[in-house]
C-alpha cells in the first residue's frame, strides 16, 4: 500500500512538472480532405427526409466541378458538436460542416473561414443570414430559416366560445382568453417543457418582442444588453408568474420541451405552445394530430406598451467551411449548391422546413406556413440566440430555480448580467 | 539494474553451498560450457522477461499514461482565444470558482455516503433468496432481468414512469398522496436517479451475494435456527461475517460503478438538471467539452475527478488487500 501510494505520487508530480508544455492541440494543423475530395459533416444527410435534397445539391456541385468528389457524413446530432470539437481539437475536421446558427458557430469562428466574397450573389435570394455572422464576418449560408411562433390550437378556442381568427393582441387579454378555456375545455394556456432548460429560451424569444420596446429590442439584438432594464426584468417575472398563476401544465420543470411539452399542445391538454419553425415542433408535426386547419399562429401579445411583436427568427441550420479546407473556392461553391434553390425546394418539401429561400413557394403547407412566411420580412432575430452558450445553459438553470421558487428574478437578472458581461 | 536481476543474486546469495555446487558441476562439464551459445543463452534468459512484461507495459504507457499525460498538460493550457497558451492554474481556479462543479463533486459524495444502501438491497434480497422464501426462483431472476437492459432504456422507461403526470404520480395521488415531481425537484432529483441505479445494477450484486452464500456453512445457519435466533440477529451474527469478503468485493465494485457509469442514466433522465442539482464530474466534462467548446477547462475537470478516483482506488484496494490478509 505504502509503494503504492508513494508511486502514485511520482505519477501525479511527474504530470504536474510536465504540465504547461504547450497545448496538446496544435491550432495551425491543416487536415480535411484531399484534393479533389471535400468531406462534408452534420446531422441531416442521414435522414431519409433529406435524401433528395442532398441528391439535388450533389448534383448541382458535380455540374461544376465533376472531378470532385463530395462525402457525407451524418453524425447522431446529440454528439455533433462533441465530435466536431473533438475533431477540430485534434486537427481532424472536416472541409464543410453543417451548424445551428448562433453562439455555436460564433463559439467557432476562428476555425471557419469567411464566405463573404464568395456567397454575395445569394444574399438577397436566402434570409437568416446574421444568426452566421461574427465581428460583420459571414461564417455559413443559411439552409433553413428557425425561430419561436406562437401556435394555438383553434379548436380549443371554438370550443371555449372564442373567435379563432381573433386571437388576443393584449397580455391580459390572453390570459382571460386562456381561463376562459381552461374552464371550458380543461386545457392549459401554455404547454410548457423546461427540463433542459430549453423552455425559457422560447419564452423570451417568443413574448419578447411584446414586452420589449423596439429600440430596447435592436439593442439587445446589436449587444447592447442592459440588464438593468425594467422591461428585461419583466420578462422573467412572467415567466415565473405564468407558472405561478397555472397558465403552465403541470410539472413543467420535469417536462421535456423535446417532445413531451410539444405532445401536449397536440394531444388538446394546452391551448398554446411557443414552437419551431423547422426541424421538429412545428406546423408539420403538429398537423399530423390536430387538423392543419386548427393549427394557428398569433402574435406576441403586447404586454408593455408601445412594445411591437414581431416574429422571431433567425438562420436555423447552415453550411460553413473549414479554415483549413485545401481548396477555398471549391468548398463555397459546394456551400452554395447546398443552398441552391432546387435542393432547398427539396427540403421545405420533405423535411418539412422553412427554407431560408424566399422563393420557394409554400403554399401547399397550411395556413400556419402561410402567416409565418408573411411575417418573415418585418420578423427580427430572436433574443436568446444573440446570447452566448454559457449564458444561455445558465439561463436554464436559472430558469428552473426560478420555477422552483429558489431564486428571485432579480438574482437571476443579476447573475445573466454577470455572464452576459463576461462573454 | 533490474530488480528481477537484483533478486536474483539475492537468492543466490542466499543459497552459498547450491551456488557453489552449481559452479562446481560447471567446472566438472569442462571449458566447452562457457561458449558463445551458452552466454548468449544466459543473456536471453535475463532478457526474457522484460521481453514478456513489454507488451502490457507499452500498451499501459502508450494507450493510457501517455493520453494521461497530454491532457494533464493541455488542462494547462487555455480556450477560445487563448488556444495553446500556457495559462497555469486559471482553469482549475475557474473550476474551484464554477458552483455547477462544485455541486458535481458534492453529488459524488452523495454517491459515496448512498453506497451503504446500494450494497444493502441485494444484500437483503439475496438474504431471503438463500432462505427460501415463497417464490424465490421466481424472484432471482426478476431481481437480475435489469441487469440485461442498457441505461437508455433503463432511464426512458423510468421517464415515464416518474413524469409529472405519469403512473407513479397518479397512483400517489390517488392514495391521497400528493405528487412528488420526482425529475423536477432539485432536492429529489439525484436521489431518484441514484435509486434507479441501484435498481438497475442490483442484480448483479445480487448474483455475486448468492454466490457468496454457497461458500456459507449451512450448519451454523441451523445451529442458530435450534438456538433460537430471530432473523435480525441471523444476519448479524452468522451472515454479515460468514459473507465479509463478498461483502468487500460488492462494495468496491457498487463503488466504481456509481462513480463510473452514471452518466447514461444522467443524460437521459435529467441532463444534469434541475437546476443543474444531477451533475457529477463526468457529465461535467461532456458539457464543457461538446456544448461550451472549452476542451481545456474539461481536461482541468478530467484531472480532478482523476484525482478522486485515485485517491478512491487506493482506499479500495487497502480494502481488498486487508481483507485477503485477514484470510
Amino acid at each position: 500500500m505504502k509503494q503504492r501510494t508513494l508511486w502514485s505520487a511520482i505519477l501525479v508530480a511527474g504530470l504536474v512538472a510536465l504540465a504547461g508544455c504547450g497545448s496538446a492541440s496544435d491550432p495551425d494543423s491543416a487536415p480535411g480532405g484531399s484534393k479533389g475530395k471535400l468531406v462534408v459533416w452534420d446531422w441531416k444527410s442521414g435522414d431519409a427526409t433529406a435524401s433528395s435534397y442532398v441528391k439535388k445539391a450533389k448534383a448541382d456541385f458535380a455540374q461544376q466541378h465533376p472531378g470532385v468528389t463530395v462525402e457525407f457524413v451524418a453524425q447522431p446530432f446529440e454528439q455533433y458538436y462533441t465530435l466536431l470539437g473533438a475533431a477540430i481539437q485534434a486537427g481532424k475536421g472536416p472541409d464543410v460542416m453543417l451548424f445551428n446558427g448562433g453562439g455555436q458557430i460564433r463559439d467557432r469562428a476562428d476555425s471557419l473561414l469567411p464566405l463573404d466574397e464568395y456567397v454575395r450573389d445569394d444574399k438577397k435570394r436566402l434570409a437568416g443570414w446574421e444568426a452566421f455572422t461574427k465581428d460583420n464576418k459571414t461564417y455559413a449560408a443559411p439552409v433553413t430559416l428557425q425561430g419561436h411562433p406562437i401556435y394555438y390550437n383553434k379548436s380549443l378556442y371554438r370550443k371555449a366560445g372564442l373567435d379563432p381568427e381573433q386571437p388576443a393582441t393584449s397580455w391580459d387579454e390572453f390570459v382571460a382568453d386562456c381561463r376562459t378555456i381552461t374552464k371550458a375545455t380543461g386545457a392549459r394556456c401554455f404547454a410548457q417543457g423546461n427540463k433542459e432548460g430549453i423552455g425559457i429560451q422560447f419564452f423570451l424569444s417568443g413574448l419578447g418582442s411584446g414586452v420589449l420596446s423596439p429600440k430596447e429590442y435592436d439593442d439587445w439584438i446589436a449587444g447592447r444588453r442592459d440588464w438593468s432594464s425594467p422591461a428585461v426584468e419583466r420578462i422573467f417575472a412572467l415567466w415565473k408568474e405564468a407558472d405561478d398563476e397555472g397558465l403552465n401544465n403541470d410539472g413543467a420543470n420535469s417536462t421535456a420541451m423535446f417532445n413531451d411539452a410539444f405532445a401536449v399542445f397536440q394531444s388538446n391538454k394546452a391551448a398554446h405552445v411557443i414552437g419551431l419553425m423547422s426541424d421538429v415542433g412545428h406546423w408539420k408535426d403538429f398537423a399530423e394530430f390536430l387538423d392543419a386547419d386548427d393549427v394557428g399562429v398569433m402574435k406576441a401579445p403586447v404586454v408593455t406598451a408601445g412594445a411591437t411583436p414581431r416574429l422571431p427568427y433567425d438562420g436555423g441550420i447552415g453550411y460553413a467551411v473549414a479554415k483549413w479546407t485545401k481548396d477555398p473556392e471549391v468548398a463555397a461553391d459546394l456551400v452554395r449548391s447546398l443552398t441552391s434553390p432546387d435542393a432547398l425546394k427539396s427540403f421545405h418539401a420533405d423535411a418539412g422546413a422553412i427554407a431560408a429561400d424566399r422563393t420557394v413557394d409554400v403554399s401547399s403547407a397550411g395556413p400556419a406556413v402561410a402567416t409565418i412566411v408573411s411575417e418573415i420580412d418585418r420578423g427580427k432575430p430572436a433574443l436568446h440566440v444573440a446570447l452566448s452558450s454559457k449564458t444561455v445553459d445558465l439561463m436554464g438553470r436559472l430558469s428552473q430555480q426560478l420555477l422552483s421558487g429558489s431564486v428571485t428574478v432579480d438574482s437571476a437578472v443579476e447573475q445573466l448580467a454577470a455572464s452576459d458581461r463576461a462573454g | 539494474m533490474s530488480p528481477i536481476g537484483s533478486s536474483g543474486r539475492v537468492a543466490q546469495a542466499g543459497r552459498p553451498d547450491g551456488a557453489l555446487a552449481g559452479e562446481a558441476a560447471v567446472d566438472g562439464r569442462g571449458p566447452a560450457s562457457k561458449s558463445p551459445r551458452v552466454r548468449n543463452g544466459r543473456r536471453a534468459e535475463r532478457l526474457a522477461p522484460y521481453v514478456l512484461v513489454a507488451p502490457a507495459v507499452l500498451i499501459i504507457v502508450v494507450l493510457r499514461l501517455w493520453p494521461l499525460g497530454l491532457g494533464v498538460n493541455f488542462s494547462f493550457t487555455g480556450d477560445g482565444e487563448r488556444n495553446g497558451a500556457t495559462v497555469g492554474f486559471d482553469n482549475y481556479a475557474e473550476l474551484i470558482d464554477d458552483p455547477l462543479f462544485r455541486t458535481a463533486l458534492r453529488n459524488v459524495g452523495w454517491l459515496v455516503l448512498l453506497l451503504p444502501v446500494a450494497v444493502a438491497i441485494p444484500g437483503l434480497l439475496a438474504t431471503f433468496i438463500y432462505l427460501r422464501v415463497p417464490g424465490h426462483q421466481i424472484f432471482r431472476s426478476v431481481y437480475f432481468f435489469p441487469a440485461v437492459l442498457s441505461p437508455v432504456i433503463i432511464g426512458a422507461i423510468f421517464n415515464l414512469l416518474l413524469a409529472f403526470d405519469g403512473p407513479l404520480n397518479a397512483v400517489l395521488g390517488g392514495s391521497g398522496l400528493g405528487p412528488v415531481d420526482w425529475l423536477g425537484d432539485p432536492d429529489v432529483a439525484m436521489f431518484t436517479v441514484v435509486g434507479v441505479h441501484i435498481w438497475a445494477t442490483s442484480g448483479m450484486a445480487l448474483v455475486v451475494f448468492l454466490a457468496g452464500f454457497s461458500t456459507l456453512d449451512p450448519a451454523l445457519l441451523d445451529a442458530a435456527r435450534v438456538d433460537g435466533a430471530s432473523l435480525a440477529r441471523m444476519i448479524w451474527h452468522v451472515i454479515i461475517p460468514g459473507l465479509s469478503r463478498t461483502i468487500q468485493f460488492v462494495v468496491v465494485t457498487t463503488m466504481i460503478g456509481m462513480l463510473t457509469s452514471m452518466f447514461g442514466l444522467l443524460y437521459v433522465m435529467t441532463s444534469g438538471g434541475p437546476e443543474g442539482s444531477t451533475y457529477l464530474p463526468e457529465y461535467y466534462i461532456w458539457v464543457q467539452q461538446g456544448q461550451m467548446s472549452s476542451p481545456a477547462l474539461a481536461s482541468a475537470a478530467s484531472t480532478v475527478l482523476f484525482l478522486v478516483m485515485l485517491v478512491v482506488g487506493l482506499l479500495q484496494v487497502g480494502l481488498l488487500r486487508r481483507a485477503g490478509r485477514e484470510d
